[in-house]
């Protein structure tokens, strides 16, 4: 088994992305594995996420938290609709990829309206793992264009 | 132009155990803030580790104003007026950086580290005109009185404003512990900073800081999500740091009542001093031994039993002794602002006391954060809900025959809106002239 196929990245991107745009986050976590971290820096070509602070920076432990907390009855900023349209493009299989691990790098643009209609841009880069069997996404970056704009509630994962 | 509100209107507004919802939502009070509470109080402006090199600066806005804090030649850490004294455009535009000098890009004036006018193009068109070089109208402005607790800078725009540690009082001693908390005596700024925008008025995010009432209701979907996370691991799975930054958000109403609060002259205030939702946060290796060999056993057991949860320093300002991730409040309009977060690493402490300050600010500061964006929703509302006359009063009577005098300073129990009260008796104070009874 070599690399992955442009067509089998393309299609893992798009079935996360769905997810996503569907609010569903059971399914969006059955798309990462157990050691899975999730990155959206709050600064360019941040490097380091654990002594420098970021937008987002989740392990599994909060992944899974913060689903369970999503659409909870109790949450006061959770009682709107919320819908999402992704669209990705320039998707590219980066050098150094084997039939185990994968590195994705991509565009993206993500349309939320949550009380209002904000657009989010940027890169997307995704660490993805093979078993052998099917592909995992075990680290994703998320690179904002205004990562370090003043930004208002981040509800959803991009 | 807008009238603004005279004295006699203003006194209405702020009762004994209620203010009036025009607090909140009128754009001319609003205006009249940024005079006389921003234009008055010593504002928090950054810190001096953000600049160590002489021409360091950084930018950033004082009430509405837009300010430079640079280090000058002399080694002197100054807040100057960002506004060319020609035309009155920003000189400095870039959020940090080093500079020889301030130079303005619209017609080319210049201005020394220490916001002196060095120099301008064709300087001949203005022979005999009135302006010279040294002359502090054609200055970038110095703010009336600048000054710094343990690196902390305040700054305030009135030159006849009492000194910082009497502003302070007590309040200034949770930044003498965040400094005392690191083995070398010293923070740094460090880790980027977070910047939170908000569509509420900037006072309800200053009086939420401790307002102990509503974690449990606000926050009570976290920890519900948390615990069912755990309850889904098997047997002996360790207790994740995450955890354990997340459950006291869910304290009972007795635990937050038992901490207690404390409010000080001047708006301030804080709850806990003795146990706080931090208390129990595990032990980090090597900071102890660390703690105890530049202070010895004594005195660091008696800095780190400081343990204030939320420490407001009114109006711009709030710090967690026992987290070192401070928030800083930019109003923008009535009913815009922006909160900022910036994080202290303690020189000479384990790198792992850094990493849990960075931890807990993504989980609670964060605007991704699970804690924040409902605290910013129940703003919203409030700031929508009080847009209707039905009812022209926001209450603040909760044990209100409780509070303790002694030693100049009220205390209550934790979740008394004691520090409501207070905030508001500043408040008026500011913008009327004249001290409550």
């Amino acid at each position: 088994m070599s690399t992955p196929s442009p067509e089998a990245v393309e299609r893992l991107l798009y079935d996360e992305a769905d997810c996503l745009d569907r609010g569903d986050l059971d399914a969006w976590l059955e798309l990462y594995t157990a050691d899975a971290t999730y990155w959206m820096p709050v600064d360019p070509g941040q490097t380091d996420p654990k002594r420098h602070i970021s937008l987002f920076y989740d392990t599994r432990l909060l992944m899974e938290i913060r689903r369970n907390n999503f659409g909870h009855p109790f949450a006061a900023s959770m009682e709107y609709p919320l819908r999402c349209s992704h669209i990705i493009g320039n998707i590219r299989i980066m050098e150094g990829s084997d039939a185990h691990t994968c590195t994705v790098a991509s565009n993206f643009q993500a349309v939320v309206y949550y009380k209002t209609q904000t657009v989010y841009a940027g890169r997307y880069t995704h660490e993805l793992v093979s078993d052998g069997g099917r592909w995992q996404i075990r680290h994703k970056r998320v690179d904002l264009i205004n990562c370090d704009a003043e930004h208002g509630n981040l509800i959803i994962y991009l | 132009m807008t009238m603004n509100p005279g004295t006699e209107t203003l006194g209405r507004l702020v009762e004994a155990n209620r203010v009036h919802r025009s607090v909140y939502t009128d754009p001319a009070i609003f205006e009249l803030e940024m005079e006389r509470i921003w234009g008055q109080a010593w504002i928090y402006v950054g810190h001096d580790s953000q600049v160590p090199e002489p021409g360091d600066y950084i930018t950033t806005e004082l009430g509405l104003d837009p300010v430079i804090m640079v280090r000058g030649d002399d080694n002197k850490v100054r807040v100057l007026v960002n506004r060319c004294a020609h035309k009155g455009a920003k000189v400095a535009a870039r959020c940090a950086g080093k500079a020889d000098s301030f130079r303005c890009p619209y017609h080319g004036w210049t201005y020394r580290r220490d916001g002196g006018l060095r120099g301008l193009p064709a300087r001949e068109g203005y022979a005999n005109t009135g302006l010279e070089a040294g002359d502090p109208r054609f200055a970038l402005p110095q703010l009336a009185q600048v000054d710094d607790i343990r690196g902390f800078v305040f700054a305030t725009k009135s030159s006849s404003a009492p000194d910082l540690r009497t502003f302070l009082g007590e309040a200034a001693l949770t930044l003498e512990n965040i400094a005392d908390r690191a083995p070398a005596g010293r923070v740094e700024c460090a880790g980027g900073r977070l910047r939170y925008r908000h569509p509420s008025n900037w006072k309800m995010f200053v009086e939420n800081l401790n307002d102990a009432m509503h974690p449990m209701i606000a926050h009570g979907s976290v920890g519900i999500a948390a615990r069912k996370y755990l309850q889904a691991q098997p047997e002996g799975t360790e207790y994740p740091g995450e955890a354990e930054i997340i459950f006291p958000f869910g304290s009972s109403y007795e635990f937050f009542d038992k901490m207690g609060v404390t409010a000080l002259p001047n708006g301030h205030g804080y709850m806990g001093g003795t146990m706080s939702i931090h208390t129990d946060y595990s032990d980090i290796p090597g900071y102890w031994d660390a703690m105890v060999d530049a202070y010895g056993e004594a005195r660091t057991k008696k800095i780190l039993s400081s343990n204030r949860h939320n420490t407001i320093f009114y109006p711009s300002f709030t710090a967690k002794d026992a987290v070192q991730a401070v928030r800083v409040v930019r109003p923008r309009a009535v009913d815009e602002t922006v909160i900022e977060t910036y994080h202290f690493r303690l020189v000479g402490a384990p790198e792992e006391m850094f990493e849990r300050t960075i931890l807990y600010s993504r989980l609670i500061n964060s605007s991704s954060g699970m804690v924040g964006p409902d605290d910013l929703d129940c703003y919203n509302r409030m700031q929508q809900g009080l847009r209707s006359d039905a009812s022209e009063w926001v209450d603040m009577r909760r044990y209100i025959n409780d509070d303790n005098v002694a030693d100049g300073k009220r205390t209550g129990m934790g979740t008394s809106d004691l520090t409501f009260r207070n905030q508001y008796a500043a408040w008026l104070e500011f913008m009327t002239g004249v001290s409550p009874a």
